[in-house]
Parts: C-alpha cells; structure tokens; sequence
C-alpha cells in the first residue's frame, strides 16, 4: 500500500521531458509538500530525490542556453558596438 | 465711399493737414480691414477663457510676431479644440477693431489645430473610435506566457532597438529562441509592413511578439497610430507587448498591446523571465527543499528517540514483570503442593500394595498343591515307559550294526571314493593319476590310479 502511494504521489516522468513551466511547478509542489511535514519518512525521501534532480535540470537549462535568431524578414545590421558591448554582458 | 478710397483720398489729403478725429481715423482703419479673410497658422501663446465672457481670448504668435484673438464661445465650441498654450493651430478669420480701446484682434471663425497637435487630435479620435468598440478593454489584455520558448520581433532590422532587444533577451533569457520580423518602421510603407511582420512572426509559432521602436518625432511614429496595425495587434493571435518610443508618448498601437513598455529595451525585460532572478529562486528552492527534508528527517528521529524512552522499551523486565511475578507465585505455590501430593500418593500405593500382597499369597497357595499332584503323576508315569522303550532300542540298535559297512570293513573290505566322495564301483569311473581316497576299517588311505583293467564276468552287476 505505501508502495502504490509512492508511486502515484510524485510524477515519475522525466525530468527532460517537463517544460521549464512544468519542472519549475512541480519543485513548488514538492517543496510545499515536504514543507507540510504530513508524508511518510519514505514518501519524502522520493519527492526530495525528485525535487533534486528538477531543481539540477532547471538550473542546468538556465545556465547552459544560448540565443538563437532567426531572421524572416529584413536583413539584421551588426551593431557596432555589439561584440564589446556582449562580452561585458554575457 | 469705401474706406479703401477714404484711405487714398486721406493719403491726397495729407498735405493739407486736415485732421480727424479717432473714431474717423478708426472707421478709416475698421475698413480697410474688413473683408479681408485669412488663414495663419501659429502659435498659443496666451489663452483667457474665463467664465461669463462671451468670447475666448488668445494669443497666436510665431518666431517674431503676435497676434490676439478672439473666438465667440458659440464658435469656439463647435470647433472641438481645447486651446492650449504651445499649441499649433490653424486659424481662419479676419482683423477686426475694437474702437473703444483702439486696439486690432483677429476674429476667429475656424480654429483646428495644425501640425503636431492636428496629428495628435487625429489620434485622439482613432482612439476613442477603438475604445468604443472595446479594443483597448482591459478583459481584452492577454497574460503572457511566463517562460516563452520562442520569442517575435518586429522592429527595424537596423538601428538601436533590435539589438537592444535581442541584447536584453539574450541577457535575460537566452533559451527563448528569437524570430526576428525586420520591417519598416517609418514612411507611408511601414503600417502594412509591421502588419505583415506581426503576422509572419506570429505564423512562425512565436509564444509572443514585441512590437518596438526607438524614440524619434511625433509625426515619424505615426505608423504606430495606424488603426490597421491597431486592429493587427488586437486580432494577433499571440500576445503583444509594445516598446515605442519613450515616455511620455503613448500610441494606438500601445493602447492595444496586450503590455506596454515604454521602450524596446524595457518590452523585452517584461517580455521574458530573468535568468539571473530565476537561478536565485531555484537556489531559494534548494535550501528551502533540504531544510524541509532535515524536518522530516529530524522528525521522524525525535520520534524514534520519543519511543525509545518509553520505560518499556528502555527496561524490557517491564515488559513481563507482572507475568514474570504470576509465573513465581505459581511455581512457589507448586513447590508446596507437589510434596504433599507425592506423599499423599505414596500412602496411598503402599496401602495398595499391602491388600495386593494379601490377595496374591491366599490365591496361590490353592493351585500350588494342584501343580505337586501332577508333577507326582507324570514322574509315575516317565518312571513306567522308560524301560521298554529301552529294551526296543537295544534291539534295533543290534540290527543296526548287523547291516553297517563296517562291520564289513572290519572283515577286511574297503570303499574307494573320488575327490567328489562317490563311491567307486566300476574300472570306468576312474582313469589313470587320478586320486582316490580309499575307507578300511579304521581310517582313509589316499591312493592314486595305477592303472585300471576291466575283469570280465558275466555276472550282472547289482
């Protein structure tokens, strides 16, 4: 029985499948949960391991994107200033 | 005579000095002016529309020059401008004198404003057209995404805003992928270009679009007061954020937006989440997810400990105690009454035994004397058969010795045997080195064949 709840308690879809809107949901959740005190001992256990490794995937998407443009119409002119001003930046 | 000639015929006169009085010299003037319908185009300077006047007065000036006017209030009304000073304004009218002070003003019969403030009340206008018809209402304003995955620009491909805004994403929220709509943004091409920019952008399968300019004229931003990029706007099937311009200046275009941002750069820092700001919230997350697992953890021990100081679990002889008592009374209780019991029990089998003693001594001494009278009888009886049995036995015993071999033996006769023990009685039984064992009368003499010859009888043997 605690088996069954463990398994339905948390969302065991992976975490690379979640939107950053979903994840980021989620790791609320969990944490309020925890926060609550009412699981059992190893229902925490699983929902911190899963709010572990949201927050390792989000923080991991924060931290390693890069822009992408895609230009449709116009042609984008090179500011002159762009590539000093970018690596100040970023 | 008109006061065109009075003039002439006054400037004939001059010579002579004939002098006039001011209300001659005014009518001359008031003449001369009227009739004479212009245009002007200027400046407020001055307004005065005090309550219980019938008329507004202001003045109308340009870089060197002043001019006061008056408006009848019916007139001013109708005109639907609310004069104000800086204002440009186109006036139509003529040069009336007011002959009491001596004083010239214009008398207004048209008044709209020109320039700038034309464009501007045009704006007005188109605004509150679309406000009637619910464009701008605020249940119309969508929310915008929180996390976009792909963001849309519509902006001049060149100058300072698009790469303030790809800037600021970039910063931002790099992981939103940008599709830029470079368009037009002034001359009389660029409302149909932002539309078909705003469309593409949002074809592309944009989360939302920003919308944007740098700052410039008034007249130059009018492609953002257009009603049919107003009306793209509100039917794009994605939310808008406007960035146009700076403060203080507000467009159709921003009255429609789903946001308004007062510059590019600033639509797209409301237009996407700040990295930065996240990663210090995920960080929050973190501490506040492993303190409330050290809770639960911290819990469950105090739990643990709470329990293992219940006496019974820190003493175990309190778990039995009682028990272990009952067991000791009983087994005391036992130990006193088991003797008791032992001995009771021993009287009793001695007594037992005693009357068992008794019965068996009187039961056996009956058949006792029974058993002596047989055991009598049956000696009587052996005592009388042996002797004949005897005497038959030495019978048989003289004819037995009558027919045994040895007795011919001893007259000199002798059994040859082979190895198998049978007896030997024919020549052909043996043959020659075979060994046989041969019985005479007191003991076996082994012997080996010599020889064997047949003797010829014509006896038949037995």
């Amino acid at each position: 029985m605690t088996d069954a709840q463990t398994d339905t308690r948390f969302d065991t879809t992976p975490v690379e499948e979640l939107s950053f809107r979903e994840a980021l949901a989620q790791l609320d959740g969990i944490v309020g949960e925890l926060e609550s005190n009412t699981l059992e001992l190893e229902d925490s256990l699983v929902g911190y391991e899963r709010g572990v490794s949201l927050l390792t995937s989000l923080q991991k998407r924060l931290t390693d994107a890069q822009q992408k443009v895609d230009v449709l119409m116009g042609e984008l002119s090179a500011a002159p200033d762009d590539v000093t001003r970018d690596t100040t930046l970023s | 005579m008109s006061a065109q000639d009075r003039l002439v015929s006054s400037e004939q006169h001059s010579s002579e000095r004939k002098a006039l009085s001011v209300s001659e010299a005014l009518d001359i003037v008031k003449g001369a002016l009227k009739g004479i319908r212009l245009t002007i185009v200027g400046e407020v300077s001055e307004v005065s529309a005090k309550r219980g006047y019938k008329a507004v007065y202001f003045t109308v000036k340009d870089r060197s020059s002043s001019l006061s006017c008056l408006m009848w209030n019916d007139i001013y009304r109708a005109s639907g401008v609310d004069l104000q000073i800086g204002q440009e304004v186109e006036i139509t009218g003529f040069f009336s004198l007011y002959a009491a002070r001596g004083t010239m003003n214009f008398d207004v019969r048209r008044l709209s404003l020109a320039g700038e403030g034309r464009l501007r009340m045009e704006v007005a206008r188109l605004a509150k057209k679309l406000k009637s018809e619910g464009l701008m209402d605020p249940a119309r304003k969508r929310k915008l995404p929180r996390f976009p995955k792909a963001v849309g620009l519509v902006t001049s491909p060149s100058g300072d805003a698009v790469h303030d805004v790809l800037r600021t994403l970039r910063r931002r929220w790099p992981q939103a992928r940008v599709v830029l709509a470079g368009v037009q943004v002034e001359g009389a091409n660029a409302p149909r270009e932002l539309v078909r920019g705003l469309s593409c952008a949002a074809a592309a399968g944009v989360d939302l679009v920003i919308l944007g300019r740098g700052g410039g004229a008034y007249e130059n931003m009018m492609p953002f007061n257009d009603e049919g990029l107003a009306r793209a706007i509100a039917a794009c099937p994605v939310p808008v954020v406007t960035g146009i311009g700076h403060e203080p200046d507000n467009f159709i275009a921003d009255m429609v937006a789903d946001v308004r941002a007062s510059t590019p750069t600033l639509a797209a820092a409301v237009a996407v989440p700040d990295r930065a700001e996240l990663l210090k919230l995920l960080s929050a997350r973190a501490a506040s997810l492993s303190a409330a697992m050290r809770r639960v953890v911290d819990g469950a021990q105090a739990s643990v400990r709470r329990l293992s100081d219940r006496p019974v679990l820190k003493d175990a002889h309190q778990l039995f105690a009682q028990d272990a008592m009952a067991v000791d009374h009983l087994a005391s209780r036992l130990e006193r009454v088991l003797p008791a019991n032992i001995d009771k029990q021993r009287n009793l089998a001695n007594q037992l035994s005693a009357r068992l003693l008794r019965v068996l001594e009187g039961a056996t001494s009956q058949p006792r004397s029974a058993l002596a009278r047989q055991s009598d009888r049956l000696a009587l009886c052996l005592s009388s058969g042996v002797p004949r049995f005897q005497q038959q036995v030495g019978l048989r015993a003289a004819r037995l010795h009558d027919l045994s071999p040895l007795a011919t033996l001893g007259r000199g006769y002798a059994i040859a045997r082979d190895a198998s023990g049978a007896i030997v009685k024919r020549v052909a039984q043996v043959s020659v080195g075979q060994p046989l064992a041969v019985t005479v009368s007191d003991g076996v003499v082994s012997c080996r064949v010599e020889s064997a010859n047949e003797i010829r009888t014509d006896t038949v043997p037995l």
